[in-house]
């Protein structure tokens, strides 16, 4: 029976692989790493390692995979005509790591197996809820902070990478009057804040937005 | 009779998941009639109330006549994802039903004892989160390959609602883990019973009972945060294109997750099958199972007729700035009162 769902998970996981690198739609590419995901967590089920495979769900098909199908929708990349083959050492590269990856594979079936046979076996905890907390928390703790601060690290450089110190484009022009903006605009730090800012006149506007005013209506002469 | 046979453990398997699945669709059914009639009596109206005693036969009288639709697929849609997204949203929605408990172990004539639950495993809880998220590929699926800019933002808005929400959800349930220490949900109902329903653990965790119940509507979306709907500014969102059968998927995912997030309400909190009587008429917890998830289906419809929608800057700064470190602060005052606890009784 194990075998069995091993054997229908893997392919499925193999399949998916397979159509993810073969898709040149990236949406349906995204989808099949989703189904490699599922397909590898239920493994994970038949090697009595029901929190490790929960958690792959959560944080990869859950997490990670709706912001790579949340940028896709977002960019709505276009099917586009296959491109100019830029980069071309890669070629021969890829088929270098891959006879690489094959060694590796070899080597370990032929002289890790062949050393000493151990199966976990139905007593192994390795995967339980249990035993991996005490790990992270006992003889794992520096390693499991270190990554956490990583994490965090990575998190506040692609903040800071990607707030912008100004919204408005260099030709953003000002209606000429009283008006009312909301603080999001004048104030790009201030982002989601739409309590409104208004101004008497044009000028104090322009001023306000940091728009040449001035220049502006210049240009309309 | 055997019930560790592998053959007659799989027949049962086969007979309890068809009860529970047509418990849960008939569960369905009387909250879309108990929406509409409640609705209609906060808003001073009849409701529907001809097909049937008191309009009972409604849900089924609508069902047929939304399947009799012309089942359309818009052109220039991407067919294939188009198709799957319903599919998505109603199998997640239904796997999420296998964990819950509906009663104690019972013992019934000529039968022998069995407990009323379809699967049993330690991360029952990981695995409802897990299902729920992949739940929101349903949506935004359907919402991008409609091709239909209203159903896109609509899929936006909800993948954006549920990502953020989810954090709040799950954080907000730690609290629970942390008292019970186990993450089965058969366990965690069973540490509840007793001392006449002083252990359950609404009363230990009022703070997280709070921010799951919010987290959850969002979840689910539903007023006050039903955004991704929101029918007068995007015309239904994501499932604008969708008729027929589909739409019928979709009205199913949304109502069977209501229930599921009813049950985890219900199991985690408020005790489960607990009540009184149980521990003499085991049969009887089934009953005050389905009346404590009947009342957060009620409590649903409550909202709906009383609360306006959210704005989405304001429902983006609530689950973020206040949701998600009020879980966080739950989780802190939870773990410092254990460790205290721990302490004192040294």
């Amino acid at each position: 029976m194990t075998t069995l769902l091993f054997i229908i998970f893997a392919g499925l996981a193999i399949g998916s692989a397979i159509a993810m690198v073969s898709q040149s739609n990236p949406l349906y590419s995204a989808i099949s790493l989703i189904g490699v995901f599922i397909s590898l967590a239920s493994i994970y089920v038949t090697l009595a390692a029901p929190f490790i495979a929960a958690v792959q769900v959560i944080v990869y098909a859950g997490a990670i995979m709706v912001l790579v199908i949340f940028v896709i929708m977002l960019l709505n990349v276009e099917h586009s005509a296959p491109r100019r083959r830029r980069l071309k050492f890669l070629l021969p590269m890829s088929i270098g790591m891959a006879g690489i990856l094959l060694a590796e594979t070899a080597f370990i079936l032929y002289s890790v197996q062949t050393a000493e046979n151990r199966l976990p076996g139905n007593i192994s905890n390795v995967g339980l809820t249990h035993s991996i907390g005490e790990g992270l928390f006992t003889s794992y703790l520096l390693p499991f902070e270190v990554t956490s601060i990583l994490l965090l690290m990575a998190i506040v450089g692609a903040m800071s990478l990607a707030r912008r110190t100004t919204i408005l484009s260099s030709t953003a022009r000002v209606v000429p009057g009283a008006q009312v903006l909301a603080m999001d605009i004048v104030n790009p730090r201030a982002v989601g804040d739409m309590r409104p800012v208004e101004t008497e006149t044009t000028h104090e506007a322009a001023h306000l937005l940091g728009v040449d005013f001035q220049s502006d209506r210049n240009q309309e002469d | 009779m055997d019930w560790n046979n592998q053959y007659i453990h799989s027949v049962v398997l086969i007979v309890a998941i068809t009860i529970a699945f047509l418990t849960i669709m008939l569960l369905v059914a009387a909250t879309v009639l108990a929406e509409r009639r409640v609705l209609a009596f906060i808003q001073g109206r009849l409701g529907p109330n001809r097909v049937g005693y008191g309009g009972v036969l409604q849900p089924f009288a609508d069902f047929i006549k939304t399947m009799m639709k012309e089942d359309l697929v818009p052109d220039q849609s991407t067919r294939f994802v188009f198709l799957l997204a319903p599919m998505i949203a109603i199998i997640t929605a239904i796997m999420a039903i296998v964990v819950y408990p509906f009663g104690p172990t019972i013992t019934l004539p000529f039968l022998g004892t069995f407990p009323l639950r379809i699967a049993q495993f330690d991360v029952a809880l990981l695995y409802v989160l897990g299902v729920t998220s992949v739940g929101v590929y349903g949506i935004a699926l359907a919402g991008w390959s409609s091709n239909n800019k209203y159903s896109l933002m609509g899929g936006l808005r909800s993948s954006a609602q549920m990502i953020s929400y989810e954090l709040a959800l799950g954080l907000s349930l730690i609290g629970v883990i942390l008292l019970s220490g186990t993450l089965d949900i058969y366990q965690i109902v069973e540490q509840q019973s007793g001392w006449y329903g002083l252990q359950w653990n609404i009363l230990y965790q009022p703070l997280g009972f709070i921010l799951y119940l919010i987290a959850a509507i969002a979840e689910t979306n539903r007023v006050p945060f039903d955004l991704p709907e929101a029918e007068t500014e995007l015309v239904a969102g994501f499932h604008t294109e969708y008729s027929s059968i589909k739409f019928l998927l979709f009205f199913n995912a949304e109502y069977i997750n209501m229930i599921t997030v009813s049950m985890l309400a219900t199991t985690l909190f408020l005790g489960g099958w607990n009540g009184p009587g149980v521990a003499q008429f085991p049969l009887l917890g089934v009953v005050y199972f389905f009346a404590k998830i009947l009342f957060f289906l009620f409590l649903y419809i409550w909202l709906r007729g009383t609360l306006p929608r959210f704005r989405f800057d304001q429902l983006m700064n609530f689950g973020w700035k206040f949701l998600l470190p009020a879980a966080i602060l739950n989780i802190v005052l939870t773990a410092t009162v254990l460790f205290l606890m721990d302490w004192l009784r040294r």
